[in-house]
C-alpha cells in the first residue's frame, strides 16, 4: 500500500497569529483515487489545500511526501511541477484573456525563454484539451463562456503539466445537474488513467457518488480517513460535528404570538421559497453552511438588498421594505457580522459610543447635541443593560469585554427595535465574552424583544435559540424545535 | 446583455476608429483647413509627447493602477536635460541617456512605493507629483531654461522626406520626433504581445490573485511597469525639448489628465486588464483631433478642460457600470433546484460487479 501512495502529509500544523488553524493533520492519497476532504465551516480544509499548493508554509515538523519523496518548501510553482493542480472555487482564471492563453499561461512561468510563441500557446492549449477529449473555442475571450465551460478551462489548465493530483474545491457549486454529471464522467475518466482527485464539497450525495475514501477534519484536527463503504450520512455527520465547547443552555420556550411573518420570499441567486414566523420575545436561530444564503436573507429582510417576490407581515400588517431606513422606522435592526466585537470606538467615552446612532434624537433644533438628552439616554442604557461601572465618561477601552459589547449593543438598541437581527454575534471572541452576549440576548428576549440570531457555530445556536431554521443551498431545509436539539440533527439538514 | 457588452468591448477599438473618422469629417466640413497636410503635421508634431506618454500610461492602467505624477516627472526630465545640455554636454546620445535615466529613476520611486510598500497608486503618485513639482520649482524658481545648444536645436529640426504643403512656401517633411513615437509604440506593442512580462501584465490586470496563485510575481511586474513608464516619459521629455528648444518648468501642469483621458478614450479600462497599443493610438488621435477641432472652430480653450473631464468621467462610468452589471449577475448562493440525489459509489460498484 505504502508504495502506492501519491501523496502523504503527516504532522501538518499551521498557526496564524492567535489561532491554531491546523493541528497535526494527516492526509494520504493513493494513485488513481478519488478522495473526499470534508469538514464543517472553518474545519481547516482551505488551509490544508493552501499548504498543499504552496500558498502557505506549514509549521515546523510537517512531513510531506510526493511519490515517496520528502518535499521541503513547497512553492506554488513547485507544487505545479510535482503534478499537483488546484482548481479553486473561483477557478483562478483570467476573464480578459483567451481560452488558449488561460490554459497555456502556466507553461510560461519559470521558463527560460521570455518571448511568447503564439503558435505554441495554441498547441499547448489544444493538447491539454485533447487529453481531456474536450473541444473549446481557443480564441474566445474567457468571460464570454458559461461557468461550466470556464471550469473545463480550469481543468484543462491542469493538463498542461504532467498532472498527478487534481484538487477541486467545491467544483459543483455553480453547475446544473447535467453539468455536474458530465463533470463526474470526466473525473471518473481521469481516475481510470491513474490520476488522483481530491474533492472538496458539502453535498453529501455528490461526495458519496464519486469518492472512494473520505478524510474528515474538525476544528483544525484530523478525525480520520474512511472508505466510502464504511460511512453513511449519519456516521459522517457525527464525525464532522461535535465541538466540545459547552455553553450554558437556556430553557427553550414555546411561544405562539406571531410578530413577524415571512411568506414565500424569493431572490434570484440568493434564496428561494423562504417562509417563517418570528414570535414576540423569541430567539430564532438561523444556521447553515457558509454560502447557504443566511446573510443574504437577513439583508433582504432588512432592506439592504430587497427580495424579488414574497410577502412580509409585521403585526399582521403587510410590510414593504426597500431600504434600511424603512426597516429601522418599522423597528427592525440588523447588526452585521463583527459589529458587536468591532463596532466600538475604543478611545471615546461610553457616552460618545452609545449616542453614535441616535445623534438626531438627542440634538436640538439647531443641530447641536443636547447634553441633558445625552445624559438621560446614557443613564437609561447603563441601567437597562447593567453596564459596569456606572461611569459614563469612562474611556471604552478600559471596560471589560462583556461590558464593551453591552455598549455596542446599546448603540443599536438606542434605535428602539422590536426585532433585532444579529449576524454571527460572537465571531472571534473568547468564550467568556460569548457567554455574556448569550445572556444579554436572552435578557432582551425576556423583555419582549424578538431576536434572529444567525450563526455558523452550532453550540451557540443550541445554547440560545428557541427554534432553529436550517438553511441549505438557498432554501429552508428544516425548522427545528430548540428543545433537546443536537448538532447532528442540525448538520443532517444543513448538508 | 453580457454578449452585447463583450461584443462592444471586443470592437471598442473599431468603434473609436469610426468615431474618429466621423468627427474628422464633421470638423473638415466646418473648417476646410483641418484636412490639409500642414494642419495634420502640426497636430502630429504637437501631440507626439502626449502619444509617447500614453504608451506608458497604458501599461499602468492595464495593471489596474494609475499615475498622476507623469506631468511632474516630464517637467523634471526637461529641467534635468536642459541643465545638462547647457552646463555639461549636448551630445545627442548622452542627452537621451540622461533623459531616460532621470525618467526611469522617478518611475522606480513610484514603482517601489506601489509594488513594495503597497501604497495605493493614486496616493503614491499624488505624493510624488507634489514632491517632484516642488523640487523642480525650488531648483528653477519657475524660470525658463534657454540657450539650448545649436546642435540639439538642429537635431530637432530634422525632417524625413520633403513635400510641398498648401499655404506654406517651404517644403516640409515628417518631423524626426515622430520616429521616437513609432519606436515607443512598436516597443510597447512588442512587450505587450510577445513577452512573458506583457502577458503577465494583462494577467495581473485581469485577476491579480489568480496570477499570484500560478506563480506570476505581480510585485516585480508592477515595478517594471512604473519604471518602463518613467523610461518613456524620459524619452518624451527629450523629444519635447527638441521640439520646443527651451524648457518651461510649468509647461506640463495639468497634463496628466490629458494623457489619462486619451488612453481611457482608446478603450483601456481603469479597472485593469483591458486596453491595447492600437486602441491607445486611436484614442490619442481622437483626443488630439477633438482638441484641434475646438481650436479651428474658434471655441474658447477652457472648453478643452471641460472635454477632458467629460471624456474621463464618461469612459470610466462605462467601465464601472459594466463591472457592476457583471457582479450583479454573479450568483451568490447556489440554490438547490433539484431534490434528486446522486447514487452512491458503492451502489454503482455493486451494479458493476453484478454485470
Amino acid at each position: 500500500m505504502a508504495q502506492n501512495m501519491l501523496l502523504e502529509m503527516h504532522h501538518v500544523s499551521k498557526t496564524f497569529p492567535g489561532v491554531k488553524a491546523l493541528q497535526d493533520i494527516q492526509l494520504e492519497i493513493q494513485h488513481g483515487e478519488i478522495h473526499a476532504l470534508i469538514g464543517e465551516n472553518g474545519a481547516g480544509k482551505s488551509t490544508l489545500i493552501k499548504i498543499l499548493s504552496g500558498v502557505y508554509q506549514p509549521d515546523e515538523g510537517a512531513e510531506i511526501f510526493i511519490d515517496g519523496e520528502l518535499q521541503k518548501d513547497i512553492t506554488p510553482l513547485g507544487s505545479l511541477k510535482h503534478g499537483i493542480a488546484v482548481i479553486y472555487q473561483d477557478f483562478s482564471l483570467f476573464p480578459n484573456l483567451t481560452v488558449a492563453e488561460n490554459i497555456a499561461m502556466v507553461s510560461r512561468i519559470g521558463r527560460k525563454t521570455k518571448i511568447i510563441n503564439w503558435k505554441e500557446t495554441h498547441n499547448i492549449a489544444k493538447n491539454a484539451l485533447a487529453k481531456l477529449e474536450l473541444e473549446l473555442p481557443l480564441g474566445t475571450t474567457l468571460s464570454e463562456l458559461s461557468v461550466a465551460k470556464q471550469q473545463l478551462v480550469a481543468i484543462a489548465r491542469a493538463f498542461v503539466n504532467d498532472v498527478k493530483l487534481i484538487v477541486m474545491d467545491e467544483p459543483t457549486s455553480a453547475l446544473s445537474r447535467g453539468e455536474v454529471e458530465s463533470l463526474f464522467s470526466i473525473i471518473r475518466n481521469l481516475k481510470e488513467r491513474g490520476i488522483s482527485i481530491l474533492f472538496i464539497s458539502h453535498k453529501l450525495d455528490e461526495l458519496f457518488a464519486i469518492s472512494d475514501r473520505f478524510t474528515i477534519l474538525r476544528d483544525g484536527k484530523y478525525i480520520g480517513t474512511f472508505g466510502e463503504e464504511e460511512l453513511d450520512d449519519d456516521r459522517l455527520i457525527s464525525l464532522m460535528v461535535g465541538r466540545r465547547i459547552e455553553y450554558k443552555i437556556f430553557d427553550k420556550r414555546t411561544l405562539n404570538d406571531p410578530l413577524f411573518e415571512v411568506h414565500n420570499l424569493n431572490k434570484a441567486g440568493n434564496f428561494k421559497d423562504i417562509s417563517f414566523t418570528l414570535n414576540r420575545g423569541e430567539i430564532l436561530g438561523i444556521t447553515g453552511l457558509v454560502g447557504a444564503g443566511r446573510s443574504e436573507l437577513a439583508q433582504a429582510i432588512f432592506g439592504l438588498s430587497p427580495s424579488d417576490t414574497g410577502e412580509i407581515l409585521l403585526d399582521g400588517e403587510p410590510l414593504h421594505i426597500e431600504s434600511p431606513e424603512q426597516s429601522v422606522a418599522h423597528g427592525i435592526s440588523y447588526i452585521p457580522e463583527n459589529r458587536l466585537t468591532e463596532g466600538l470606538v475604543l478611545k471615546k467615552s461610553m457616552t460618545d459610543n452609545i449616542c453614535l446612532t441616535v445623534l438626531n434624537k438627542i440634538s436640538n433644533n439647531r443641530g447641536l447635541i443636547g447634553k441633558e438628552a445625552q445624559h438621560e439616554l446614557v443613564d437609561t442604557w447603563i441601567h437597562d443593560l447593567n453596564i459596569k461601572p456606572n461611569l459614563p465618561n469612562m474611556i471604552a477601552s478600559k471596560l471589560s469585554g462583556g461590558n464593551q459589547q453591552r455598549i455596542v449593543l446599546s448603540k443599536w438598541l438606542a434605535t428602539e427595535p422590536k426585532i433585532l437581527i444579529v449576524d454571527e454575534p460572537t465571531n472571534g471572541i473568547d468564550i467568556g465574552a460569548k457567554a455574556d452576549i448569550h445572556q444579554l440576548l436572552r435578557d432582551l428576549s425576556e423583555q419582549g424583544m424578538s431576536i434572529i440570531v444567525i450563526s455558523s457555530e452550532l453550540p451557540e445556536i443550541l445554547a440560545i435559540a428557541d427554534r432553529v431554521l436550517v438553511m441549505r443551498r438557498g432554501r429552508i431545509a428544516a425548522t427545528l424545535d430548540g428543545k433537546n436539539l443536537t448538532q447532528e440533527e442540525i448538520m443532517k439538514e444543513a448538508l | 446583455m453580457n454578449r452585447i457588452l463583450t461584443t462592444i468591448r471586443k470592437s471598442k477599438e473599431m468603434n473609436i476608429l469610426l468615431v474618429l473618422i466621423v468627427i474628422s469629417i464633421i470638423i473638415s466640413i466646418f473648417n476646410g483647413s483641418f484636412l490639409t497636410m500642414g494642419n495634420l503635421l502640426d497636430v502630429v508634431k504637437s501631440n507626439i509627447v502626449l502619444a509617447i506618454m500614453s504608451m506608458g500610461m497604458l501599461l499602468v492602467l492595464l495593471t489596474g493602477g494609475i499615475d498622476v505624477s507623469i506631468a511632474s516627472v516630464i517637467s523634471a526630465v526637461t529641467v534635468v536635460v536642459g541643465q545638462f545640455m547647457v552646463h555639461v554636454s549636448s551630445n545627442i546620445v548622452l542627452v537621451f541617456i540622461v533623459g531616460v535615466l532621470a525618467g526611469s529613476l522617478m518611475g522606480l520611486i513610484n514603482g517601489l512605493l506601489i509594488a513594495k510598500l503597497k501604497i495605493p497608486p493614486i496616493v503614491a503618485t499624488l505624493g510624488t507629483m507634489s514632491i517632484i513639482f516642488g523640487v523642480v520649482l525650488y531648483l528653477t524658481n519657475g524660470t525658463w531654461i534657454t540657450g539650448i545648444p545649436q546642435n540639439f536645436i538642429d537635431f530637432g529640426r530634422v525632417t524625413i522626406g520633403k513635400f510641398n504643403v498648401a499655404g506654406s512656401d517651404q517644403p516640409t517633411g515628417i518631423p524626426i520626433q515622430f520616429l521616437f513615437l513609432v519606436l515607443a509604440a512598436a516597443l510597447t506593442w512588442f512587450i505587450l504581445k510577445y513577452t512573458v512580462i506583457g502577458r503577465g501584465i494583462y494577467a495581473i490586470g485581469g485577476n491579480k490573485e489568480s496570477a499570484e496563485r500560478i506563480g506570476i510575481n505581480s510585485d516585480n511586474l508592477t515595478l517594471f511597469v512604473y519604471v518602463y513608464e518613467g523610461f518613456l516619459i524620459g524619452l518624451a521629455g527629450v523629444v519635447h525639448t527638441s521640439i520646443m528648444r527651451q524648457v518651461d518648468p510649468n509647461a506640463f501642469i495639468g497634463f496628466e489628465l490629458q494623457v489619462i483621458a486619451a488612453v481611457v478614450l482608446g478603450g483601456a479600462s481603469v479597472l485593469g486588464g483591458y486596453g491595447s497599443v492600437f486602441g491607445t493610438l486611436v484614442g490619442v488621435s481622437l483626443f488630439c483631433v477633438i482638441n484641434n477641432g475646438l481650436i479651428l472652430m474658434h471655441i474658447p480653450v477652457y472648453w478643452q478642460k471641460i472635454v477632458v473631464g467629460v471624456v474621463l468621467i464618461t469612459s470610466i462610468s462605462v467601465d464601472v457600470i459594466q463591472k457592476r452589471m457583471q457582479e450583479k449577475k454573479n450568483v451568490r448562493v447556489d440554490i438547490d433546484e433539484n431534490i434528486q440525489r446522486f447514487a452512491r459509489t458503492s451502489v454503482s460498484k455493486e451494479v458493476k460487479t453484478q454485470a
